[in-house]
């Protein structure tokens, strides 16, 4: 299986949903629950989380 | 990107099942540093989850906070050649994290998953590769176990 590398670049700070065949983007929603919700009856996602800023920090540990 | 070098991190497709409900699929990060599975607790209640019947509690420092972690054995299913194939499920503990989510829902650490698997990991080739847990002892032959 050829791995996914998906570029979140420009989807800082949104919660994003991939296509599960292509790695793209799909969803990008503003919050936790409208990622769900417009993630309902859509085929071939996945849910990811939300995209950092690149100058944010990253807890060091279970982020 | 961190320090002028591109982020890659080891996510696989996962969805977590209880009963006859199912989460999205999901993405979950291969967390070698984690003591178990964990995951937001936003998906307990997608789930139908009463983390108050929880099968256990421990006390985590997750995030810079301290956090009560409550676990329940559920199904977690992996799909190692995409959503249309057959996916792999098995049972595990799974911890959830009060109002915790980050750049996946899902850690997959060492009781409930590294515990199921060999995982070999190389950002070199940036990928991750998933194999039956006895692909270790096949490479690297039998280690005494205590």
């Amino acid at each position: 299986m050829e791995p996914i590398r998906t570029d979140f670049k420009g989807y800082e700070g949104k919660y994003v949903a991939l296509d599960s065949r292509t790695g793209k983007i799909v969803i990008a929603a503003e919050d936790l629950e409208s990622l769900f919700e417009q993630a309902k009856g859509r085929d071939h996602i996945v849910l990811g989380g939300r995209v950092p800023f690149a100058d944010e920090p990253i807890p060091v540990g279970l982020g | 990107m961190r320090l002028g070098e591109p982020l890659y991190r080891p996510f696989v497709p996962i969805a977590l099942a209880n009963g006859d409900q199912t989460t999205f699929q999901l993405t979950g990060l291969i967390d070698t540093g984690a003591d178990s599975v964990l995951a937001s607790d936003y998906l307990a209640d997608q789930l139908g989850i009463d983390l108050d019947d929880h099968d256990g509690e421990t006390i985590l420092g997750v995030g810079g906070h301290v956090a009560a972690v409550r676990y329940k054995t559920i199904g977690i299913r992996l799909y190692p050649k995409g959503e249309d194939e057959p996916c792999i499920e098995w049972q595990a503990p799974v911890g959830f994290i009060p109002n915790w989510h980050s750049y996946g829902f899902v850690l997959l650490g060492s009781v409930g998953f590294l515990d199921q698997f060999t995982v070999t990991a190389s950002r070199f080739a940036q990928a991750v590769a998933v194999e039956h847990r006895d692909a270790f002892d096949d490479r690297f032959g039998p280690v005494p176990v205590s």
